[in-house]
């Protein structure tokens, strides 16, 4: 090859790798998920599953034990009551994975093929069985063994976010705008409802019905008994679940404004509560405080007014819905320089979690 | 900036003709198809004037004087420059005019694979860049996510079928044959052994088909129906100038044309 032609052949590469780099790999670009228990936060972090030691905030196990290129994790891991943590991959062959949450070996393998997406939401266990919604449209129905139990359940759209239940039947939002009931017994779809908009989280379950916010804006409201209609509108898209507390529901946007409403009014109980960043997570209620974490990376603990009573920064960008073990709440950020982090109700940081590398 | 002139955009208009095509199946690569044309369209002038700086370029290396002082001044490069610079001046040609709409196409190409990524939003994070790339004014909710199905294809992953029990990447070998074929029809012939132009030129049809093809073997299938419709509309364009070489096509074309030349 003579200089000329290697001077092309090098700057065609570099055009190449430019182009790589540059485009990114989207798979492996997201948040993390977060589950715990009393004793270990589990962290599903890229390549990785940590389980993180609670008091000491080191890492107890990691799986897989060595980095491997084809597992990929986003969705929260789950905690079944027989002792299984689950947690599907994203990676390039879509495992959904049962890890012993003591020691971090593998109970059993699930491989779903090539064809099949990949897993962004969690299962639900629902009388010992799992029920896994997939980025391709199904749920599948999976046992507590690892055998698929029944037909997988076709909804369509992509499923992000688990599946809800009142006990008997499954609620499911998918991207495709819809709002799904199942009847887990028999696999068949009750009834589907067009939420004018993609839902990417789970809805939320009450006593005479469900609630579910959208990309549409709105918080729709399914009755039990039939019939449905939207109860609140949002200055822009819903990415988290709702969250219901009695006779008021909390939700929030991504304009970053955070809503308390009174259902049995149908009022807001607040003017305008706007922390300093967009809201993708869940909120979560712990005693008397509504935490909020935002994309600015910060935390913030409300009161039930809407008052401010502590706001911490975290650092990165906080996607992951917080979790709460005993008084600690976990934070798992995203692109900070550590991925977990725990406070206490007052806003007091014990220790971030940093994996070795 | 890159984000606010390229990718925004890009994925706005995207976005927009996905919509106006009704967003159904198969519409996110129809939108893909339209924009290519679109693209074609704005860079027209400048592939035209790329096409006629080629084209001078190759008749300056047949050229008796441009010879004559290749040969004079081997030996003193600054003087052959000088001497290069003012033949250019003379003839008002452009040694750039060729080079600059490849380069004008390669943020393009870019900034259309980040676009389809992002359009098709295949995590939650790239939904959420989504959600941050619409114009205020862009109507969207009822269209995302994008149906990525187009034919046989997920626009938003490398395609490839099953043939006996083989994945055969079909796209990255039609985008290979495509720009191959393009870039053999717009090679123009030559009649000096010691034309460096042409040299590049026939090193180019070797391997831009190579990494095209890599991009479409490794990449979302969105950027391969770019690359083939690109092509087949460039061999058109070409085409209906009256200047493709399509004797290029056949094995050892070039070589039968110089020959006769020659004669």
């Amino acid at each position: 090859m003579n200089t000329k032609r290697l001077k092309l052949f090098v700057l065609l590469a570099l055009g190449a790798t430019f182009l790589s780099a540059c485009s990114g790999q989207p798979l492996a670009n997201n948040w993390p998920g977060l589950a715990t228990d009393s004793e270990h936060a589990y962290l599903a972090a890229g390549s990785f599953v940590y389980a993180v030691d609670l008091e000491s905030g080191e890492e107890v196990w990691r799986y897989p034990a060595e980095a491997n290129g084809k597992l990929l994790f986003y969705a929260n891991p789950v905690l079944t009551s027989d002792g299984q943590l689950l947690i599907g991959s994203t990676g390039k062959e879509h495992p959904f994975i049962s890890l012993d949450p003591a020691t971090g070996k593998e109970k059993w393998t699930k491989h779903f093929t090539e064809n099949k997406g990949g897993w962004v939401g969690s299962p639900l266990v629902l009388n010992d069985t799992i029920y896994a919604p997939n980025a391709d449209g199904f749920i599948y129905v999976i046992n507590l063994n690892g055998k698929e139990d029944a037909d997988p359940i076709e909804l369509g759209g992509a499923l992000w976010s688990a599946p809800s239940t009142d006990g008997s039947l499954l609620y499911v939002t998918s991207l495709d705008h819809y709002f799904h009931v199942i009847d887990p017994a028999t696999g068949v779809m009750n009834e589907s409802i067009d939420l004018g908009g993609a839902a990417p989280s789970s809805p939320v379950v009450g006593s005479d019905g469900v609630y579910v916010g959208s990309f549409a804006s709105t918080i729709e409201y399914i009755k039990t008994n039939g019939g449905h209609k939207v109860i609140a509108k949002t200055d822009s898209w819903i990415w988290g679940s709702p969250l219901l507390d009695g006779q008021t529901l909390y939700y929030a946007d991504l304009s970053g404004k955070v809503y308390s409403l009174d259902l049995a009014s149908g009022n807001q109980n607040w003017d305008i509560v706007q922390p300093d960043g967009p809201v993708v997570a869940s909120l979560l209620i712990v005693g008397d405080q509504i935490y909020v974490a935002t994309e600015a990376g910060t935390l913030v603990a409300l009161d039930r007014e809407g008052k401010t009573v502590w706001e911490k920064t975290v650092g990165g960008k906080i996607y992951t819905t917080p979790v709460i073990s005993g008084d600690l709440i976990l934070v798992a950020p995203y692109q900070a320089d550590f991925v977990l982090a725990d406070y206490d109700a007052a806003g007091k940081q014990a220790w971030t979690f940093v994996p070795e590398k | 900036m890159w984000e606010t002139i390229i990718i925004q955009p890009m994925t706005n208009l995207l976005l927009w003709i996905y919509d106006f095509l009704g967003h159904g199946p198969h519409m996110f690569g129809l939108a893909i198809i339209l924009f290519t044309i679109l693209i074609k369209l704005i860079t027209l002038p400048l592939n035209a004037s790329q096409v006629k700086g080629a084209q001078a370029m190759q008749a300056l290396q047949n050229d008796k004087e441009w010879q004559d002082i290749q040969k004079k001044y081997a030996k003193d490069k600054e003087k052959l420059a000088q001497e290069q610079m003012r033949i250019y001046k003379e003839r008002g040609i452009n040694p750039f005019a060729s080079c600059l709409p490849t380069l004008v196409q390669f943020p393009i190409i870019i900034g259309l694979y980040q676009s389809i990524t992002r359009a098709l939003s295949v995590t939650p994070y790239d939904m959420l860049k989504l959600a941050r790339t619409i114009y205020p004014f862009q109507n969207v909710e009822g269209i995302i996510p994008l149906n990525s199905k187009f034919l046989w294809m997920d626009l938003g992953r490398p395609e490839s079928i099953q043939i006996l029990g083989f994945a055969l990447p079909t796209l990255a070998i039609i985008v290979a044959l495509t720009t191959y074929i393009q870039s053999k029809l717009t090679m123009p012939a030559s009649t000096n052994p010691n034309d460096q132009s042409a040299q590049m030129t026939k090193m180019m049809s070797i391997y831009m088909p190579l990494m095209l093809g890599w991009f479409a073997l490794n990449f979302a299938s969105g950027i391969a129906v770019y690359f083939i419709i690109s092509n087949v509309l460039g061999v058109v364009q070409y085409a209906a100038t009256g200047r493709a070489n399509w004797s290029n096509l056949l094995p050892g074309g070039s070589k039968k044309i110089s020959s006769a030349k020659k004669k």
